[in-house]
């Protein structure tokens, strides 16, 4: 079989080259791995993306959080990487693997009492001794293992070049309990990775190292560990 | 295997080639040969044009019928003194009684050389065979095309047009010259009859050959420091990648010959 087969041009990436790619972006564009509310990340910058805190009543300039992802690898159908049996790699579909931090910015709050102290000095006192209270502030983190799968999908970068994206599909976040914080953090973490995944458009042309024009007619296919693509010049 | 794949089968490379042979447009030389007695100065434009192209494992390019285009200016400077005798009468002097000594002036005819003109167009169809080059000089690969050896130029015809068209803008020159014009013409008429075809060869081939000889069609040509992507704000710095390594050759892959481009790549 012919690489062009019916078509004029040929293109293929392998997962190699497809994750070095990834790499290069994170690296020189790291803020789209690192995303905290402003107690976190005051300001964006190419490291990191500053968001609004989670408001909530009560809570003196909301909940301050921060999401950092470590570089996703991607595996291309067949499959080598592995994931937990929740998923399977299908024809024409990719796998990741990628490690998350999540960190909340903990306070204790102040409460306004009501109705008014008689002696507006005057503190309650805790009956709680110190060592079992909560500390007034604390960076609570925890890190995930998280695997997801997906497909890919055409769309244009914004300069308009012909481009991929890799659009999530599922997501898993293995020995969790109980089931159902599971399935809360993976709805959670779904919707960031698809939200991430989305902004990191490849053009084709890179995915060819620039070589020859291609007007995909057929693909970008995901086989053999490889995208390819097959058009007219 | 590779990391990445780029393949064109053969009509992909005709319109690579077609395209990339365009790109290089008409290029123009200009200098001095000999034909026969006369001098020639010339300025020569050719384009050249893609013919069919044949990719043949593992590195040869064949393009056959690859269409040159030439448009060539001769001016000619042609020495009267070549076939007229230079005339000089010395001067004579006579004594005359009572009027004392009286000289002729001395009188030397240096016929000059005429310039002629002449202005011929033409095309050539050759076969040529190329191989491919890859190279990484200054930052840049770049996988050309490089012609493998110098092709045998057939002019046919275009030698006795030639012949033709320098004998009627001589005879356009010389004729309207005073006594001597019409035995001009048929003087350079002769001249051109014995160069003949052997000769106008011997003066194309070397004004000619050299558009084909030296040719490099480029194939492929980007920047080691690949760009990704561009930077499309302060935050968002362009992406690059590092091409460590390009090579190309052609294949036969199932029923198709292939002209295979592969390269490796790291962030």
């Amino acid at each position: 079989m012919s690489l062009t087969e019916a078509e004029a041009v040929f293109a293929s990436i392998h997962e190699t080259a497809l994750n070095d790619l990834l790499t290069a972006f994170f690296t020189d564009r790291p803020r789209y791995l690192v995303y905290g509310s402003p107690s976190f990340v005051p300001v964006t910058t190419v490291a990191e993306t500053t968001m609004p805190a989670i408001a909530f009543p009560g809570v003196p300039g909301g909940i301050q959080w921060r999401i950092r992802l470590g570089i996703p690898s991607i595996d291309l159908f067949k499959q080598t990487m592995q994931l937990p049996p929740e998923l399977s790699l299908d024809p024409g579909e990719f796998g990741v693997g990628l490690d998350v931090e999540l960190c909340l910015d903990c306070h204790r709050l102040r409460i306004d009492p009501r109705p008014p102290r008689e002696k507006p000095n005057e503190r309650k006192e805790e009956k709680r001794p110190k060592d079992e209270r909560h500390p007034l502030q604390e960076v609570t983190c925890c890190r995930l293992k998280v695997f997801a799968v997906g497909h890919l999908e055409r769309v244009m970068t914004v300069t308009g070049e012909d481009a991929i994206v890799f659009a999530v599909d599922a997501v898993e976040i293995v020995d969790i309990k109980p089931d159902r914080l599971e399935a809360v953090l993976e709805c959670l973490l779904f919707m960031i990775l698809q939200a991430v995944f989305a902004e990191v458009r490849l053009p084709l042309r890179a995915l060819r190292a620039g070589a020859f024009q291609l007007i995909p007619v057929v693909g970008p296919l995901i086989e053999d560990d490889r995208i390819k693509m097959r058009g007219n010049l | 295997m590779a990391e990445i794949i780029a393949a064109l089968d053969e009509k992909g490379a005709n319109k690579l080639l077609a395209t990339a042979i365009a790109i290089i447009g008409p290029k123009t030389k200009s200098g001095s040969g000999t034909l026969g007695p006369f001098v020639a100065n010339y300025s020569i434009t050719g384009t050249l044009t893609s013919g069919n192209v044949d990719l043949i494992p593992p590195n040869t390019i064949r393009i056959v019928d690859l269409r040159l285009d030439w448009s060539l200016s001769l001016s000619f400077g042609f020495d009267l003194s070549t076939i007229l005798p230079d005339i000089h009468i010395p001067q004579v002097c006579i004594d005359i009684p009572c009027v004392g000594e009286v000289c002729t002036p001395e009188i030397s005819i240096d016929w000059p050389t005429i310039t002629i003109p002449v202005s011929f167009s033409d095309f050539l169809k050759t076969t040529a065979d190329f191989q491919l080059a890859i190279s990484l000089s200054g930052g840049k690969w770049k996988v050309e095309a490089v012609i493998l050896a110098i092709p045998n130029l057939q002019f046919g015809a275009t030698t006795v047009a030639l012949l033709a068209a320098i004998g009627a803008a001589a005879t356009i020159v010389l004729l309207p010259i005073p006594f001597i014009g019409p035995f001009l013409a048929l003087a350079v008429d002769a001249i051109l009859a014995v160069i003949a075809i052997g000769g106008v060869t011997g003066f194309l081939g070397p004004i000619i050959t050299p558009f084909i000889s030296g040719l490099r069609i480029p194939i492929y040509e980007q920047p080691q420091q690949f760009e990704v992507l561009p930077a499309t704000s302060a935050v968002d710095p362009k992406v690059d990648i590092v091409l460590d390594l390009v090579a190309a050759e052609i294949q036969h892959n199932g029923l198709e010959d292939e002209l295979v481009l592969t390269a490796d790549i790291s962030p």
